[in-house]
């Protein structure tokens, strides 16, 4: 959480990131109230997003973080979400796994949809299983932060989620296959070419300080 | 018509000054952008609030954003229905949805007249 915090505030060039998770952990979404998850196993990792919506149980899935300007992206929250998720529907398909947007239903999430997944939302990436992927995004002085969660193996935590392992066996190559279409098709959705890198120096500090002082303070997780 | 005792910030706040207390709250161009509000998080009383920094949070369709103080000083008032009446955002943004009254001890931000307000809302579109 807290190098998404960095990217967003100090990357100079658009940043995709791609990530999974080692505990594998809870994210609460920047509003949730942690008293609302108390039910939770003992030993679960919490976290608590920047960004908005309900929560998510982070175990097998690819979580993907886009940081940039906010110019680069379509002024329109929907659109922007639409233009995302289209490029994550072709990379999923260039993979073998079918999903679709949703077209209809509600437009947002609401304060007592606990988890993510259980409460699908119109733009959500749904198969005839359940949603897919969990996105949510923060704005801030000009800049956005989209986050995504891709469901590689259901977790027995959330039974409700769809999963890419419904579809195709999660072999190794399918998980490079992932990284390097997910990078390819939101790179051509924002008419930019991909090119690797690692945090620079000012990110790293950046990330360090937000990890100290927010996202890995205990004040910051259970804030709510 | 917004009211013209107000200046307005680039970030779409907008700050009413009598004497040494700022009223402070979001635009109807704010709003009309975020739409479908779902959650406020404003600053209790007696806490500090620091030009272009953030004084609380409001979460849209899937977006959370910053609502950045036009004014230094400290909190005197917060709206605290306001959170459980997301309507009046729209209904009255300048008007019963204001967020914070504030103790002023800086005013020297980067801070708009209506008519300039109006035109920077027309180039962002």
């Amino acid at each position: 959480m807290a190098i998404d915090g960095a990217l967003l505030a100090a990357a100079d060039a658009p940043t995709l990131r791609l990530y999974g998770w080692q505990p594998h952990a809870v994210s609460l979404g920047y509003f949730q109230a942690i008293a609302d998850f108390d039910d939770l196993p003992a030993e679960t990792s919490v976290v608590r997003r920047a960004t908005g919506g309900g929560a998510i149980y982070h175990g097998d899935e690819l979580t993907y973080s886009l940081a940039l300007d906010a110019a680069a992206l379509p002024k329109e929250l929907a659109a922007s979400y639409a233009l995302l998720h289209d490029a994550i529907v072709r990379a999923l398909s260039s993979m073998g796994v079918r999903c679709h947007r949703a077209l209809d239903g509600r437009m947002s999430a609401r304060p007592e949809d606990r988890w993510c997944f259980a409460h699908p939302v119109q733009g959500d990436l749904m198969t005839d299983r359940g949603k897919l992927c969990g996105s949510a995004q923060r704005r801030e002085r000009g800049r956005v932060l989209h986050h995504g969660s891709l469901v590689i193996q259901r977790p027995e935590l959330t039974p409700f989620v769809a999963a890419i392992a419904d579809q195709v066996s999660p072999t190794a190559e399918l998980r490079r296959g992932l990284h390097e279409a997910i990078t390819r098709e939101i790179a051509a959705s924002l008419s930019m070419q991909p090119c690797h890198g690692e945090l620079d120096e000012r990110e790293s500090r950046l990330a360090a300080d937000l990890e100290r002082e927010v996202f890995g303070s205990e004040d910051h997780i259970a804030r709510r | 018509m917004r009211p013209d005792d107000l200046k307005f910030q680039q970030t779409h706040e907008w700050v009413k000054i009598e004497g040494d207390t700022a009223t402070i709250g979001i635009t109807d161009h704010a709003v009309s952008h975020l739409s479908d509000l779902v959650f406020l998080d404003l600053p209790a009383v007696g806490s500090s609030v620091t030009i272009g920094e953030s004084f609380g949070e409001i979460e849209s369709v899937k977006a959370v954003s910053p609502l950045l103080a036009p004014v230094t000083g400290e909190v005197l008032e917060s709206n605290e229905e306001l959170a459980d009446n997301l309507d009046w955002l729209s209904e009255e943004p300048f008007g019963k949805a204001w967020m914070i009254k504030v103790k002023l001890t800086d005013t020297s931000g980067d801070l708009m007249e209506a008519g300039a307000y109006d035109a920077h809302c027309k180039a962002e579109g």
